[in-house]
């Protein structure tokens, strides 16, 4: 005879949290720890590098140029691609308990997204490349004796898997939550906003669908920066716009950093409100919060550029009003309600809480560094100081790296229903708290005092704010070892309560009973809601209206005139190439979208996200001029050539139509986006 | 040469300072609270109302120093105006001036530009204060309007990355005196 044990009551949050918490599915709890191990185990090793490169600073360590730059450069890129990997996971955690998000896009994004970072690995270390996370152009091709050719190839390879895996995500979230939600004003909550439906989407999914769509602007300004990089490597004909060429880098590097908290910011507001028992529930003042950080997001980059003078001055100026305005949401919105929620509420104290509440204060005290350096005459002199390492570390470090750990302990705490000990809490808190202030704290001090960032040497007369730097990093370091430690028995725990259950028998000869672990029978899964049909990007008669006044506009690329007029500059010839696959864009938008032809054509998702993807980036790797210049000779294979780039649009444009209505539209956008962007940036 | 802080650094650091220990001890207060029992409609209440005002706040702070900032933008506009212009060029790993000297009070307008790769033209007074910058980009002339009432050394480092010696990549500028 035997009987099931009762599964307890979660003793990990609070109890008011019973109402409105979901119960984690399978695919959500391995999809968040797979993203959430992976990641934090690229930003620890990541880390230790860091560590390295602060203590030849101090003078402690000796290391050359060669491999500061070489490790510095990895650092960059290995952090942010561990933080966004997590924090993609935590997101996808959190959204997808009401939105049926694809697991296979989500995989497809974790392995395009790794190999990026193996690529990075392997061009840094063993090729050598050094020219920094920003590798603004044209320095990935000017190595002085440092890098080899092949490594700039492998790294910019990287950096494109690295890109493409993020607008994958990025795809799949904003079609998934236009889907469920009924379009993308209704999913950004600005019919509600207007007063015209009684409800808005949950603040989870609001903030993911403006990540989403800023992933993909940025994500797409990345692609055409790296795709033309990498047809520099086999064409040194390529030349770049050193001015447009550092927009498109900043608008792809800033961004993806930028981004990666407020991809946090999303599964934040689902887990603080189960350590405060009380929902968090959309408002208008939240959706109109969020409609200024879609802008916002979108447009601070350009505070990277403040001390490129010849960017227009009204740019300068709206990129000012940008930085600070990015501000108010967060301080209005994020950080005020969360500690709203935690205000009086018998907050639930264990180690994932902790970690997101001490977070809050990282987002606010870096954001105030931050917007300081945003003011123009004080970025006159803080510009490229250790300033703004300083204020990215503060949030890096003290808001997104908490809540990655956070988002990771709530997921083991929540299988294991414990949590740690109060005292190792208070110390492993103590320790990261201690160190990470002090080893920001030292950058703000060295960065006022005027020392440049990025210095393998640095000045005379500094080299003791590193060594302080390098104390407190070392202390950071043992207060994320001590985390680490703290979480091994909880994942122990929780893996033998995932896989185990406690049943109590009773000896039926000596009546007595006793406890013995049993293995878990299989989870029944809880079905996903049905996707809704999204439709083609041009459904009704105006929009095929204006699909085919589309193709009129592309085909003027194809006028003798035209195409002759366009041989007066590398910019225009690639401008008129943009034209020709506008023209296959449009033509592919209005065909795939006629009933017939998408009846035809079927659903075809993934091929639909093969096609934006692979098209437009095979369309710029062969704008170069060792491959157009031969076909220019020959007028029948110069017309086939522009006819190509037409066709590559139309597989870009049919590509488009299967991924429904608002992200085939998107899609379809970006695309001829990254045509222009391209030829903006060529010169 | 030493670095040193420059007056508005100081400044800076200490509006900092201030509001970053504000927000430590508001975010310790709060934390404190966390641990009690307010009921969520009080809470709601008074947060709600609370908010209204600390979003007016940030919008008059905004204003204000948004506003002041466009009186001191550092960019050059127009043409020269008598102005003596210093050719600033960048490249792996030097930076040319020429002249490479002028007299104190002199009002100079620094063109700089590139050779190579980008990089970043930060200009440290005789006693190692930061009092400037702008970018030194290929293909592109950046223009800093400066006038250096001080006769002393000023040095040039390089504020862009831009390869293996990016960190000693320096150079002096000399104001004379009358």
């Amino acid at each position: 005879m035997q009987a099931a044990t009762a599964a307890p009551a979660s003793q990990v949050l609070h109890r008011g949290a019973a109402a409105f918490t979901i119960e984690a599915r399978g695919i959500e709890r391995r999809v968040g720890l797979l993203f959430a191990v992976s990641g934090l185990a690229l930003v620890l090793l990541m880390g230790v590098l860091g560590l390295v490169m602060r203590l030849t600073q101090a003078t402690v360590i000796s290391l050359s140029p060669g491999w500061f730059y070489r490790l510095l450069t990895l650092h960059g890129v290995g952090m942010i691609t561990g933080v966004v990997l997590v924090m993609m996971g935590a997101l996808w955690y959190a959204l997808h308990q009401t939105v049926p998000l694809r697991p296979g896009r989500m995989f497809t994004s974790y392995g395009l997204i790794m190999a990026g970072a193996l690529c990075v690995l392997v061009a840094t270390l063993v090729g050598g490349f050094g020219a920094g996370w920003t590798f603004l152009p044209p320095l990935p091709f000017y190595p002085a004796g440092q890098w080899s050719t092949w490594s700039e190839s492998v790294f910019f390879v990287g950096n494109l898997l690295v890109g493409v895996g993020f607008f994958v995500y990025c795809l799949d979230v904003l079609e998934q939550t236009t889907s469920r939600y009924g379009g993308l004003v209704r999913t950004l909550g600005w019919q509600y906003l207007r007063g015209r439906e009684p409800e808005a989407p949950p603040p989870q999914a609001i903030a993911a669908t403006v990540v989403a769509i800023d992933g993909l602007l940025s994500m797409a300004a990345g692609m055409t920066i790296v795709v033309g990089l990498l047809g520099r490597t086999y064409d040194a004909k390529v030349g770049f716009d050193a001015l447009v060429a550092k927009n498109l880098v900043y608008f792809f590097g800033h961004s993806i950093a930028n981004l990666a908290i407020y991809l946090a910011a999303g599964a934040v507001y689902v887990l603080i409100p189960r350590y405060a028992g009380r929902p968090y529930e959309t408002t208008k003042v939240f959706v109109a919060g969020w409609a200024g950080s879609l802008l916002f997001i979108a447009t601070a980059y350009s505070h990277h550029l403040y001390m490129d003078f010849v960017q227009p001055e009204w740019a300068q100026v709206g990129s000012e009003v940008a930085s600070y305005g990015a501000l108010i949401p967060v301080a209005v919105i994020t950080i005020y309600s969360m500690t709203m929620l935690v205000w009086g509420s018998r907050y639930r104290w264990t180690l994932a809480s902790t970690l997101l509440y001490v977070g809050l204060a990282g987002w606010a005290i870096g954001g105030v560094g931050a917007v300081i350096d945003s003011l123009i005459p004080i970025n006159f002199r803080l510009h490229n100081t250790t300033w703004v390492v300083a204020h990215f570390h503060t949030y890096l470090i003290l808001t997104v790296l908490l809540w990655a750990f956070a988002f990771l302990a709530h997921l083991l705490e929540r299988n294991a229903d414990r949590t740690t000990s109060r005292g190792g809490r208070i110390w492993t808190i103590t320790l990261i708290l201690v160190g990470g202030y002090g080893l920001t704290g030292t950058w703000f001090v060295e960065g006022a005092l005027g020392v440049p960032r990025r210095y393998a040497i640095q000045p005379p007369g500094t080299s003791g704010y590193s060594l302080a730097g390098s104390i407190f990093a070392l202390l950071l370091a043992l207060g994320f070892l001590s985390l680490c430690l703290q979480l091994t028995p909880l994942a122990r725990t929780a893996w033998e309560r995932r896989h185990y259950v406690v049943v109590e028998h009773m000896d039926s000869w000596t009546g007595s009973r006793y406890r013995a672990r049993v293995a878990r029978g299989p989870e029944t899964p809880r079905p996903l809601e049905a996707l809704v049909d999204t439709g083609v990007p041009l459904a009704s008669p105006a929009q095929l209206g204006l699909g085919v006044a589309g193709c009129v506009v592309g085909l003027a690329a194809f006028f003798p005139q035209v195409v002759d007029a366009s041989e007066a500059s590398i910019r225009y010839h690639h401008l008129d190439h943009a034209g020709q696959f506008l023209l296959g864009v449009m033509l592919g938008l209005v065909l795939g979208s006629l009933p017939t032809v998408s009846r035809r054509l079927g659903e075809r998702p993934t091929l639909g996200l093969t096609a934006v993807i692979a098209a437009p980036a095979l369309m710029m790797l062969v704008m170069v001029p060792r491959f157009y210049e031969p076909l220019e000779r020959h007028p029948f294979e110069h017309a086939l050539y522009h006819l190509a780039m037409a066709a590559l649009g139309l597989v870009t444009g049919l590509g488009a139509t299967r991924l429904g209505g608002v992200t085939g539209r998107l899609a379809a956008f970006l695309a001829v986006g990254m045509a222009v962007m391209f030829a903006a940036a060529m010169k | 040469m030493s670095l040193h802080y420059g007056d508005p650094q100081i400044a800076i650091g200490a509006v900092f300072a201030v509001l970053a220990l504000l927000l430590a001890v508001a975010f310790f207060v709060i934390g404190v609270q966390a641990g009690t029992e307010v009921g969520f409609q009080r809470v709601h209440d008074v947060a709600y109302w609370l908010r209204k005002r600390w979003l007016a706040l940030l919008v008059v702070i905004g204003v204000f120093v948004v506003g002041i900032s466009l009186f001191d933008l550092p960019y050059a506009s127009g043409g020269a105006g008598g102005r003596t212009i210093v050719k600033v060029t960048g490249g792996q790993f030097f930076w040319s001036l020429v002249p490479d000297q002028v007299p104190a009070g002199t009002r100079i307008r620094f063109d700089v530009t590139s050779i190579d790769v980008n990089h970043g033209f930060g200009l440290y007074d005789p006693h190692g204060h930061l009092i400037g910058s702008v970018q030194a980009m290929p293909g592109y002339h950046n223009k800093l309007d400066l006038t250096l009432g001080e006769a002393g050394v000023y040095r040039i480092r390089c504020l862009e990355l831009c390869g293996l010696n990016h960190s000693t990549m320096q150079d002096t500028f000399t104001v004379t005196a009358h």
